[in-house]
């Protein structure tokens, strides 16, 4: 168990090194010349120009800038922004945001997710399982930024049943709002899913076994289909929950939430290479956390694939 | 953007007797300002929209533009004096002003606090204001690339100097007219000694001398919440108690927050410019026409040479349509905004639409080769529809090839910058100060600071320079014009359109309209 843990962790390194380079060299070739990007059109003196580029490096070649940048995150020495906002500070704000506004959404997805799906799973071509099928086609084709902007409008503007955007009212009710749509645009695809594995499962010889041998339909159920159709959800799960933080990027802006979103937003737009891959590395780190979390979740619901 | 920051930088002063008051008693008003929140309020390092119109509520400016007159009037001067060669310029400041901490508000303040900024090493955003004064170059001596600019020996302007405790003097390295005008830029403002001494400590706590101050603390990310000061003894100030300054990154949600009731006043995004009126009917503003926009020719492409060729293209763009489909836009008539004093709207010979003549013109100056390639910004939602509008005139009246490169605003900025842009671009200007001569200097001069076409015509300097070393501001105007006259006959920016703003307030608060200074909430009065 340590030694895959370990293992784990070890072949994450070069993994994370390939892919902080990959990120930085995307937003290095990027066009375009990042204090000018700041300054808008306004002209900016030579001294000015040339005191922001030695503060950030961006006189230097690609590799030494990248290097300059990993030294930075891996000393803990984040500075500032090219605004000249601290970025420890915007850290130690942003995080929690996005973190709350993630794991309610999710928490709404997963309930929805799992309650329709295994009820659909069970009764087949009934009212819900057919008013699913359809639900998942309608929420698969709606773009998210057009149900976030109409959610807002709707809910906020006309009804007031939530505020409109910012975090002044605290958790949860400024967040209720946008993981609500996030959990109904995102529910429908983890009950589709979780629908399917059901339907296999039920249908699979050990469940047909458990039931010969004169099995309580609850046993069968809880003991025998349920951690088996579970599964390949727990799978989709990991990748999903990491997944989230790139569409906290289009949800923080449209709600106004100071998240990591945003503030990923405001460091691609503006061109700044060292915030992009020190959220990259958030980001990637969260990603191998939650999927080690997954691959060891799987030996507690498969013990075939138990990682000793 | 150079727009949105004029229309800032051009609103102080006057501010009328209050309205009766609102409900509680309490005048307050939350403002919405589409853009990231400020990291620090400090004027001399600021030249952003936002951090401009939050420093205007907190600092005053020596003098301003009066809203009913277009004069300038002063706020904290005394007098500004120039001698007879415009050349020095003597500033008095009042006497009884103060910061708010209670430091009296000298010379000395504005002399130190200019010298911070003028230099290079500090890199803070106004440094390039300064450029103007003697001594600046001794300040910023020229660093070779990928060096960090090291603190000059010099720590002060030898053009800027202090005559007593509350008269100082600015020496130019060349005469300038219109000097006493640019004092009215609130990014000129001066700090007290004690934030001179440690401007970091001091980022999130200014201290400032206009007619409100930060209320409690103000931490990273929060609203900007300000109240009025009682030790603001300047000219008509602003009737409101309280104003709360909140950011909403997202231009559309700011515009949501404002239907909702939860914002007193917000700009009109460009999305909502064709559904304002009926969302908020009688809650919406809009400004007179200002700026102005353009469409650039780049002088660095001989095919493009010809003036003719140049008014051909001019002439064959049905800018009453184009206008139209910008929205809250006028036809352009000349290169300088319609709210200048000094603006002619028959200075433009080759303004108006006429197909025919345009085709003329394009034979007369030997036709144009090759496709012409109209690069637009992907990052402004309408910069790919403006292109094609533009691009189907020219193709359709001047029978051209016309070919569209869509790119990031800042690399189209640098491949111009470098002289490599191929083709047309579109460029906007806003004036920083209330004079034509601020839009012909950075414009059409040849070092100007926004020659955005590399333009350089030795006549059209020597005119310029004749009106900067003329005193009378009747006479400068009338100098100014012939150098508008100049650049309109080698036309190196073809004039489009000039724009008004559109803003949605509450029915608590009326805004204050001017011609001549546009829409301001700081000044709004309240029913």
């Amino acid at each position: 168990m340590i030694r895959f843990v370990l293992r784990r962790i070890l072949t994450a390194i070069p993994i994370g090194l390939i892919v902080t380079l990959g990120v930085f060299a995307l937003v290095f070739a990027m066009p375009g010349d990042p204090l000018r990007e700041l300054a808008g059109d306004k002209p900016i003196p030579a001294a000015v120009l040339a005191a922001k580029r030695a503060q950030f490096h961006l006189d230097d070649p690609f590799i030494v800038q990248y290097l300059l940048s990993m030294k930075d995150i891996l000393t803990g020495n984040f500075g500032t922004t090219f605004a000249g906002a601290d970025i420890r500070d915007q850290l130690a704000l942003r995080i929690p945001v996005t973190l709350k506004l993630t794991l309610l959404a999710n928490a709404f997805q997963w309930t929805l997710g799992l309650f329709f799906g295994i009820y659909a799973g069970f009764k087949r071509n009934g009212l819900i399982d057919k008013s699913l099928l359809l639900a998942t086609l309608v929420l698969l084709a709606v773009p998210g930024l057009v149900a976030y902007f109409a959610a807002q409008y709707v809910f906020g503007v006309e009804l007031k049943w939530f505020p409109v955007s910012g975090v002044l009212e605290g958790f949860p009710k400024s967040y209720l709002l946008p993981a609500l749509v996030i959990g109904v645009l995102g529910f429908a695809g983890l009950a589709r899913l979780m629908r399917t594995s059901i339907v296999e499962t039920v249908n699979a010889d050990f469940v047909k076994t458990a039931r010969a041998k004169g099995l309580g339909e609850q046993r069968v159920l809880w003991r025998h289909i349920l951690p088996n159709a579970l599964l390949p959800i727990v799978t989709f799960v990991g990748i999903d929950l990491a997944g989230m933080f790139g569409g906290a990027i289009i949800t923080e802006s449209i709600f106004n939430l100071p998240g990591l979103g945003q503030f990923m937003f405001q460091a691609i737009k503006l061109k700044e290479g060292g915030v992009v891959v020190l959220l990259s590395t958030l980001a990637f780190i969260s990603f191998i956390l939650i999927n080690l979390l997954v691959d060891l979740l799987y030996g507690v619901l498969d013990p075939r694939v138990r990682n000793v | 953007m150079a727009l949105g920051l004029s229309l800032v930088l051009a609103s102080c002063g006057d501010g009328k007797s209050s309205g009766s008051g609102s409900g509680n008693g309490v005048k307050s008003e939350i403002i919405a300002i589409a853009a990231d929140p400020l990291e620090y309020i400090n004027p001399l390092n600021e030249n952003g929209s936002p951090g401009i119109q939050v420093a205007m509520a907190m600092f005053a400016p020596l003098v301003t533009t009066d809203p009913e007159t277009g004069k300038t009037v002063n706020v904290l001067a005394d007098s500004v004096t120039p001698d007879k060669s415009s050349q020095t310029w003597t500033i008095k400041l009042k006497a009884g002003n103060t910061f708010q901490n209670g430091q009296p508000l000298t010379a000395k303040d504005y002399v130190d606090s200019w010298n911070m900024t003028a230099q290079g090493s500090n890199a803070w955003k106004n440094n390039g204001f300064f450029s103007k004064v003697e001594g600046y170059d001794a300040l910023n001596p020229e660093t070779p690339d990928g060096a960090t600019p090291k603190p000059t020996a010099v720590k002060t302007l030898s053009g800027l100097k202090q005559i007593d405790d509350l008269t100082f003097s600015v020496k130019l390295k060349v005469p300038f007219s219109q000097f006493g005008l640019t004092l009215q830029y609130l990014g000129l403002a001066p700090l007290p000694e004690e934030v001179r001494k440690d401007p970091d400590a001091y980022k999130r706590k200014p201290i400032g001398n206009g007619p409100f101050k930060l209320d409690g603390t103000w931490n990273a990310g929060e609203d900007i919440k300000l109240v009025r000061w009682d030790g603001y003894k300047g000219p008509n100030p602003p009737a409101a108690d309280a104003i709360t300054y909140r950011f909403i990154p997202n231009a559309d949600t700011a515009y949501n927050e404002f239907l909702a009731g939860n914002v007193d006043f917000v700009d009109v995004p460009s999305t909502k410019v064709k559904s304002f009126k009926t969302d908020a009917p009688d809650q919406w503003v809009t400004s007179v026409s200002s700026g102005a926009n353009y469409l650039v020719v780049p002088a660095w492409d001989a095919r493009f040479k010809n003036p003719k060729l140049r008014h051909a293209f001019s002439m064959a763009i049905d800018r009453k349509a184009f206008a139209d489909l910008v929205g809250l836009a006028e036809p352009a008539k000349g290169l300088i905004a319609p709210d200048m004093a000094g603006y002619r709207d028959d200075a433009c010979e080759y303004c108006e639409f006429d197909a025919a003549k345009a085709k003329q013109l394009l034979q007369e100056s030997g036709g144009f080769s090759g496709p012409l390639n109209i690069n637009y910004n992907t990052t402004s939602a309408t910069g790919q529809i403006f292109a094609e509008a533009i691009g189907n005139m020219l193709r359709q009246n001047l029978g051209l090839e016309v070919k569209y490169t869509g790119k990031q605003g800042s690399e189209i900025t640098e491949l111009a910058d470098t002289r490599k842009l191929d083709g047309l671009r579109f460029s906007g200007w806003g004036h920083d100060y209330p004079s034509i001569e601020d839009y012909l200097t950075p414009m059409f001069k040849s070092n100007g600071d926004a020659n955005f076409s590399g333009y350089d015509n030795p006549a059209l300097d020597s005119v310029l320079a004749k009106g900067d070393a003329e005193p009378d501001s009747d006479k400068a105007i009338a100098i100014y014009q012939q150098a508008e006259d100049i650049a309109l006959e080698d036309m190196p920016l073809i004039p489009l359109y000039t724009k008004s703003n559109a803003y949605l307030h509450s029915a608590k608060i009326e805004p204050r309209v001017s011609k001549y200074t546009g829409v301001s909430a700081l000044y709004s009065t309240f029913k």
